[in-house]
Parts: C-alpha cells; sequence; structure tokens
C-alpha cells in the first residue's frame, strides 16, 4: 500500500489488532462456546417442499426419541400470540414456524427441544409432517402474473409487493428519444448469500428473575432488544441482549431469525436455558442477498456524453417482504444506479414479488441494494463503451462528476458529499500499468488469445443513517459513543456497534486516543451488551465509522471540553486562555507551560477544583448526510479459449474511504471484500431448479474460494475527506463486494469481445464461459 | 428435480392374473427393492417403509402409496408420496396391460418422480443413474414375482 496520507497520533497507523492475541489464540468467545446449567438444545424441522399446504403434524415418533423433551409448532406459538414476526421494515409479517402451509424449501414448520444436541436432530427427523404440494412459483416472473397467490394472508391478493421510483421519468424519456445512442442490456444480479463461516446461534434463559438472557450472534444488539419488546411484549429491562465474538457477518447476522423466536419461547414455557445453533444448511437456506433483474437504457451523445439514465428492475424477495431495509425507500439505496457520473436526467422503477424462495434480501455486505445498482452502472458503461468504440476509462472520464460540482445533488436525489473520481482512477491505472496492458492486449488478440482489462470505478452510499432517511421499526439509526477516562488516561469505550471482525477494538481506541492524545493501547472497547452499551443500532451497511465512529470523536472531543476546565483550574489560568495543541492544553503565549490529558485525568479525580470530578462523556451522532466513498478497480484476465477457464492475473483495487484510521485493518477488509466479490463474479449463486429446489445448500454446491483460488490482491488508497463527517472519515468494509464484481466480469467480456460477446451474467463459471465462447464462434462460421 | 423414466416389461402370465397382482397391496409393495415393513391400510391404500441409500442421503424412508386401477382392467396408476431425512418424493407411475393373446402380457410402463430436498440436492450427482435402477427393479420384480406364481 502506498504510505498514508493521514498519519497523525494514533491515527493512519496500522497498529496491530488489539483483538488479535484473543482470536490467534483460539481464546475467541462464540456463541457455540457458551453454555448454560441446564440448557436443552433445539433443533428445527424444515419443509422439502417449496409450497405445499400442512394437513397434519405428527410428531409422536419425535417424542419417544431418549432425551425428547418437547415439540412445538405453529398452533402453540399462535397460542401465545407469537406465531408471526413482523418484518424488518414493518411491512409483512413472517411465519415463525410454518402456518397452514409452506410457502419456501427449508422453511421451518416445527422445533423439538432436548437433552443433547444429537437428541434434538434425532427428533427433528423424526416428526412426521403430511404435505399437500402446491404449484411452485419459482421466480417473479412468473410470480407476476398472479396465477398462483402464494400469500393469501395479505390483504393484496397478488404476489406484487410494491413498485418503487425515483427520477423524473419523461424528462428521461425525452432525452433518451433525442439521444444518439440509446444502449440497452438486461443484467442479471443473481441470488447469493453471504455465508460466514460462524452460522447464527442463540442460547435464551430466563433467569430466576424473569429476566430474559439473551446470547445470540446479533450484529444489531440493541435494536434485537427492542424488537423483541415489540414481538414478545416482555419489557425492555427485563431483555439482555448479549453478542459475544462473531465470526463473520456481512449482514447475515442482522435479522430476526425464527429460531431465535422458538428458542425463546422454548425457554419462557420449558424454564430451562435453550440453545440452538445454525447448521450451514440451515445458514444458507434461511436468507439470501441480490436477486435483481435489471434493465437499463443509456443515452449517449456521438462524443460519448452520456444523457440519460433509466433502469426497471424486477426484484425476486422470496416467501416474505423481509428485506433488511431500514430506509425510508422500498428499494434503499438503489437510487446510487447513476454511479459516479454525471447524468442529467434520470429515472429507476421497481417492481418487487413474492415467490416461493427464502425471504431475506440481506444487505450482504452493501448498504441496502447498492451492490446491484454498482454493478449494473459499471457494467453498462463498459458495454456503452464498447458501442461507442471508446476505451472505458476514457468515456468514464468524460462523464466523470467534477471535483468541483461536489456537494453534488444527483439526478435520483443523492447528495454525495466529496470525491475525486479522476485522480482516484488516474492512480490506478498508473500503477496498473495500463497503456503497457493494452499494448500487450493488442499483441495477444493479434494471435487469438483471450485477455481482459475490466475497469470498474464505483460510487458507493454508505453511513446509515440521517434520521430523515433512516429507522427501524421507527427508531432512528443514530448511534451512541460512552468514553470513562480513567485516573491514569487509560480508559474505557462503549458503542452500539459491534464488530464481526472489523476491528472496532482498535480503531475506536485510535479514533479516541487521537481526540485526546492518549495511548491508543490503553483503551478497552466494549460492545454487543445491552446492559452496558450504549444505544446504537449495530454494524453494518459501512455505518460503524460513519456513525458510531462520528459519535465517538464527538464524545472524545466532550471530554477535551471538561478536560480544558480541569487544566485551567490546575494551570491557574482562564480557559479561555488555552489552545489544544499538539495533543495537550497549553497556555497560549506561554508555550512551556502545558498539561497532557492523562495529568489531567488524575487531576480529574484528586484535584478537579471546583469542577465536576470524573472524565467521561455519552454522546450520541445523527449524521447529516450519508458518505459516499468510492475506488477505481482494475482486473485483468486471461480466459482460456478452449475450456473457458478464467484465470484473474492481477487485480488492483484503489480505494478512496476518506481519512483512514488504521490502514493494515483497512487493508484486510478489501483482502475480506475482494475475495467475496471474487467468489460471486465466478463461482457462487443459489439457484432453484423447475420443482423448487434450493440448490445451493452446502459448501460443496456454494462455493466458498480459498486462498488457493482467490487472486492476489493489490491495493493502495487516495484520501478525499467527506467534509461532515467529524474525522473525515468515509467506510471501505463494503467497498470491494460493492465495486469487484464489475471489474471482473468487465474483464472477461473484455477477454471475449473480440469475439463478439457482449454480456454474461454472473457467476462466470467456466462452463458459462466456454458455452459463450462455443456460441459466439459457431455464430462467426455460419 | 424431476425425473421421467419409461419401460416396457414381458410377463408370461394372462393378462387377468397379471391384473390381480397388481391389485394386491401386499404383493405390489413387496417388488418394492429393499423393502422393509408394509403397512396396508386397504386394497388401495398402503404405506411402505424402503431402505434408501443415495449419495449422503441414507436412512429409512417412509412411503404412502395408492393405487388408482382404471375401469376395465388395462391400465394401473400408482401415486407414491413421502420421503425422509428431510427430502421429498413424489412419483407418478401408471402401466398398461396389453394381452399378447398367448398368455402373457406387456406391461408398459411410465413414471414421473419429482425429488425435493437433500435427496435432489446432495444426491443429484448419482440420483438419476439410483432411480432409474430402483424403477426398472420394481419392475423387474413383479415380472419375477408374477412369473414365480
Amino acid at each position: 500500500m502506498t504510505a498514508p496520507t493521514t498519519e497523525k497520533f494514533a491515527m493512519g497507523k496500522s497498529m496491530k489488532r488489539k483483538e488479535d492475541p484473543r482470536f490467534l489464540q483460539g481464546k475467541g468467545n462464540y456463541i457455540d462456546d457458551i453454555n448454560l446449567k441446564g440448557q436443552l438444545y433445539m433443533a428445527l424441522v424444515h419443509s422439502p417442499y417449496p409450497h405445499a399446504n400442512i394437513k397434519g403434524i405428527d410428531s409422536s415418533a419425535a417424542m419417544k426419541v431418549e432425551g425428547a423433551v418437547a415439540c412445538v409448532t405453529s398452533k402453540e406459538l399462535n397460542a401465545y400470540n407469537v406465531g408471526w414476526l413482523p418484518t424488518f421494515h414493518g411491512l409483512d409479517k413472517q411465519m415463525v414456524l410454518a402456518d397452514g402451509k409452506v410457502l419456501y424449501q427449508y422453511q421451518e414448520v416445527a422445533a423439538c427441544y432436548a437433552e443433547t444436541r444429537e437428541a434434538a436432530y434425532d427428533m427433528a427427523e423424526l416428526v412426521e409432517v403430511d404435505y399437500e404440494p402446491l404449484e411452485v412459483v419459482n421466480n417473479p416472473f412468473k410470480a407476476m402474473k398472479d396465477d398462483v397467490i402464494l400469500r393469501p394472508d395479505r390483504e393484496n391478493k397478488t404476489n406484487h409487493i410494491y413498485n418503487w421510483n425515483v427520477g423524473d421519468s419523461s424528462a428521461t424519456d425525452a432525452a433518451l428519444a433525442a439521444s444518439d445512442h440509446v444502449v440497452k442490456q438486461h443484467v442479471v444480479f443473481p441470488r447469493c448469500h453471504a455465508a460466514p463461516l460462524e452460522p447464527c446461534g442463540c442460547i435464551a434463559e430466563f433467569d430466576t428473575m424473569g429476566r430474559l438472557q439473551f446470547y445470540v450472534t446479533s450484529q444489531a444488539p440493541h435494536v434485537y432488544r427492542t424488537a423483541l419488546f415489540l414481538v414478545l411484549g416482555i419489557p425492555e429491562d427485563k431483555i439482555h441482549v448479549i453478542s459475544p465474538d462473531l465470526g463473520g457477518g456481512f449482514g447475515n447476522k442482522v435479522p430476526v431469525y425464527p429460531g431465535y423466536v422458538c428458542a425463546i419461547a422454548g425457554a419462557l414455557v420449558l424454564k430451562r436455558p435453550v440453545k440452538w445453533i445454525e447448521t450451514r444448511t440451515e445458514n444458507l437456506t434461511s436468507s439470501f442477498a441480490r436477486d435483481y433483474h435489471m434493465d437499463i437504457e443509456i443515452g449517449a451523445s456521438n462524443d460519448g456524453k452520456l444523457t440519460a439514465l433509466k433502469v426497471n428492475t424486477v426484484a425476486d424477495h422470496g416467501a416474505f417482504d423481509a428485506a433488511a431495509d431500514p430506509s425510508k425507500y422500498p428499494a434503499g439505496m438503489f437510487g446510487i444506479v447513476s454511479g459516479s457520473y454525471d447524468f442529467p436526467v434520470a429515472y429507476a422503477n421497481l417492481d418487487a414479488y413474492f415467490t416461493n424462495k427464502q425471504p431475506g434480501g440481506v444487505a450482504y455486505r452493501c448498504s441496502f441494494r447498492v451492490t446491484e445498482a454498482s454493478y449494473l452502472i459499471e457494467r453498462a458503461m463498459d458495454i456503452v463503451a464498447d458501442e461507442l468504440k471508446m476505451d472505458p476509462t476514457e468515456l468514464r472520464r468524460k462523464n466523470f462528476i467534477r471535483k468541483d460540482q461536489f456537494p453534488y445533488k444527483s439526478p435520483l436525489n443523492f447528495t454525495y458529499d466529496s470525491g475525486d473520481y479522476e485522480h482516484t482512477m488516474d492512480v490506478a491505472l498508473e500503477r496498473i500499468g495500463y497503456k503497457q496492458l493494452l499494448k500487450e492486449q493488442a499483441e495477444k488478440r493479434a494471435k487469438g488469445e483471450l485477455m481482459g482489462i475490466g475497469i470498474s470505478t464505483f460510487t458507493e452510499v454508505t453511513g446509515a443513517g440521517p434520521s430523515k432517511h433512516f429507522d427501524i421499526l421507527g427508531i432512528k439509526m443514530f448511534d451512541g459513543a460512552e468514553i470513562r477516562i480513567h485516573p491514569s488516561g487509560a480508559g474505557i469505550i462503549r458503542t452500539g456497534s459491534k464488530s464481526q471482525g472489523q476491528g472496532h477494538e482498535t480503531t475506536w481506541a485510535q479514533i479516541v486516543a487521537e481526540e485526546l492524545g492518549l495511548d491508543p493501547q490503553n483503551f478497552l472497547v466494549e460492545e454487543g451488551d445491552t446492559d452496558t452499551a450504549p444505544y446504537g443500532l449495530g454494524t453494518y451497511a459501512s455505518r460503524s465509522t460513519p456513525v458510531a465512529g462520528g459519535a465517538l470523536a464527538l464524545a472524545a472531543r466532550k471530554i477535551r471540553e471538561k478536560a480544558r476546565k480541569i487544566a485551567a483550574h490546575v494551570l491557574e489560568v482562564d480557559e479561555r486562555d488555552l489552545e489544544w495543541k499538539d495533543y495537550k492544553f497549553e497556555v497560549m503565549g506561554a508555550p512551556g507551560k502545558s498539561i497532557t490529558m492523562k495529568e489531567i485525568a488524575f487531576a480529574a479525580y484528586t484535584n478537579p477544583g471546583d469542577n465536576e470530578p470524573g472524565l467521561e462523556a455519552t454522546l450520541y451522532y445523527d449524521p447529516p448526510n450519508m458518505v459516499f466513498p468510492h475506488g477505481t478497480y482494475v482486473a485483468v484476465v486471461d480466459v482460456d479459449r478452449e475450456t473457458g477457464e478464467t484465470k484473474v492475473r492481477r487485480f488492483l483495487a484503489i480505494d478512496d474511504a476518506g481519512t483512514i484510521i488504521n490502514p493494515m485493518i483497512v487493508e484486510g477488509q478489501v483482502h475480506g471484500g475482494l475475495t467475496e466479490g471474487f467468489a460471486i463474479a465466478f463461482m457462487q449463486e443459489i439457484a432453484y431448479d423447475e420443482a423448487g429446489n434450493n440448490l445451493a445448500t452446502n459448501f460443496t454446491d456454494y462455493l466458498v474460494p480459498t486462498s488457493l483460488e482467490s487472486p492476489s490482491w493489490e491495493t493502495g488508497h487516495t484520501v478525499t475527506p467527506s467534509p461532515h463527517h467529524p474525522i473525515g472519515a468515509k467506510s471501505v468494509g463494503e467497498s470491494p463486494n460493492v465495486g469487484s464484481p464489475a471489474a471482473f466480469v468487465n474483464a472477461v467480456i473484455d477477454a471475449l469481445s473480440p469475439l463478439g460477446v457482449r454480456h454474461i451474467d454472473m457467476p462466470l463459471t467456466r462452463e458459462k464461459v466456454w458455452a459463450a465462447i462455443r456460441a459466439a464462434e459457431g455464430q462467426a462460421a455460419d | 428435480m424431476k425425473l421421467e423414466y419409461n419401460g416396457e416389461e414381458q410377463v408370461p402370465l394372462a393378462k387377468a392374473a397379471v391384473w390381480d397382482f397388481i391389485n394386491d397391496p401386499q404383493k405390489v409393495a413387496s417388488c418394492l427393492p429393499d423393502v422393509q415393513e408394509v403397512i396396508v391400510h386397504d386394497p388401495k391404500n398402503f404405506d411402505a417403509i424402503v431402505s434408501v441409500g443415495l449419495g449422503l442421503v441414507r436412512g429409512k424412508f417412509k412411503f404412502k402409496i395408492t393405487l388408482e386401477p382404471e375401469e376395465g382392467g388395462n391400465r394401473m396408476n400408482v401415486k407414491i408420496s413421502g420421503g425422509g431425512f428431510g427430502s421429498a418424493v413424489d412419483l407418478l407411475a401408471g402401466a398398461d396391460l396389453k394381452d399378447n393373446g398367448d398368455s402373457t402380457t406387456t406391461l408398459d410402463w411410465s413414471g414421473a418422480a419429482t425429488m425435493r430436498g437433500p435427496i435432489a440436492t446432495v444426491g443429484g450427482r448419482v440420483l438419476d443413474a439410483q432411480a432409474q435402477k430402483l424403477i426398472s427393479g420394481t419392475f423387474a420384480n413383479v415380472k419375477t414375482r408374477m412369473a414365480g406364481n
């Protein structure tokens, strides 16, 4: 990586992760490491049918298993009024256990409780369910015909869930009609899954005081507490949510899953702790991401100036409208589809449908439909360049939002905070040796070899979020931070965010240490415990640094103001005569007379004068806007003409995430996200067959790349700070997953373009690439 | 996953005898390969518990079987549904009986099976060959048992 330009006292330093000694020694405390005295184990019965009426459930054989304790169905849950859950945004409800019918394969049908994990699974296998199969609707295009209504429980007897649109439809149509060129393409972002290595799980216990102690793999513990109050009616003071170390989340650990409700219900009724840990299949079949079918039209002038953008999308939401979307907009942040480009006019329209597939719409390492949007526009830009016979970098350069246009109001209603797209692309092209690569490509093409260069110059919108745009069940998406400084200058930091591997124990300490001039090694960071952490809506959507990070910086500045008073007392000057300079308070005009924060901390407990003793602050931060990280990614691939095998020879990611807190952690996040993007581009898809079978229910069918398959990543960054964020930071955790799929696909299509191949939908398996080559060569032969 | 099969068996018995055989639940069930237990509810409905080993999917499957003879004794339809271990199988099979006029009968059979769950995914790679073996085995057994009669 290039040297960070933001290095200061504690910020911008590649400080080793404080949490790593624990993880590297196998001393992490994950959900399945926690065991409570007298706990029962729970296993779920899942439907093999994607759509069927349930005519009966017989648990008599299951209850004969040694160690069997109870078997629960929707009948029992309905008796307690917990048979259905409100979905994330409250616009739909979903069954906890199948109620009368099943709507997707692997839907939860019954919960078995037993003395041992093995007995619980034995029970689940012996529960007999009498299904009456119904016609399966396995795609949204079949769903829109409304021949089979999947959700008769809803008022509107249609599979159509909602229509959403943004922008100026008639002006866009007029601009397209007047354009020299209109480029159209249908692009699918297939159904995929976040697939964290640790699946979800929980342990629920009602303690002797009747208080729910709920250990759970949650990216948003406070949201769970309030949701449990809203769903179960348990007063919030009687709910304690503890999210322990998490083995990855990527959005998968945001939703409240039926298993959680069943574990809590079991603990309540059976009066014993209940533990439930998902199997891999349960993890892969209970939620999903993406599944957007998009049609894009881009207008352009003869000289390559973009004139209009129009997008029509059909979204497959599965059995329930349970998309993880806390924004006020049904399709989340999909309006970022105009990307990094200055479209004079644009319009996006989206219709969502129910199908017999697993529900969810998890924001898999993205801020609510940003990945779909970024992939679409970056893919389409290459197709436009191809049709106009322009270099894709030149088309981009010609249409970038210029640096002097920020804050930039996009035609789809976002106000981009800052960016310097051209500079970032120049850095990337220089570093990858773009001109040399073009020369090499021309030589290879002359020999019939297939080499491709793929560019993606994406812009994201992250940092959910400002209360004017976001809420979950009415709760605004601010975040709380609490800092306590001990007499020695050490301290404790607590936030409402929750690390799943992002390294908050390190980066939060660096932010506070930077603001206060204290040692980041002497800060303990605590998250995930609703009894101690200030209220906050958790970690997903790249919101931790934009929101909780902002709250921490401002809380630290609050401490600094309190410290100023104590410093004035100790130095016997008026506080107005003090200035914060070089990480200490100095008397203006008397450079030698100063006091460090460490000294002030001691004074706060030993000699505060007339000031309130102690040194701590709590602050809740409602950001004024989202942040808009961007980047330029370049992939270089070689495609084997005979086998369709693609080798990613090089991949360079230049990210602009604003101010960087810890370059090493950023690099690690980028490596992880690129590997996920690589998997999505080349190997992963949750596909269904005609009968509604989910064909990706385990890691032999849903492939996760190891270091052996993954390319070697090259990374770097530019820094364009956010003007409104307290420390100028944006975010980076999601950028590589958002930005990389288009770079990979653009590279492969660039390689195949001499054959006349225009587009292939992901995943670009060797079989699909091989078939595309054969088809193109066949056409050429005809 | 939907699979379709068909075949033809020559049975050395007169059509009436064949018709009697395939209308007897106990006899029909005994022709299923690896059948463990048969529970006859009435002349047209019975349950069969069958050992299944298909890739990683191994164990006992319970099937509900309904015989649906057509008037005239020329065609028998069979509806089989059931499963186990989170998998489900729905099979619709039918056989036309043709009197060959020499005290032998032709069983012209076809079947379409829909597989769901792990049997279709985990077992999918070997499913087609196994199902083919299972179905042709069943009709071969029918022929053998009848010949034994």
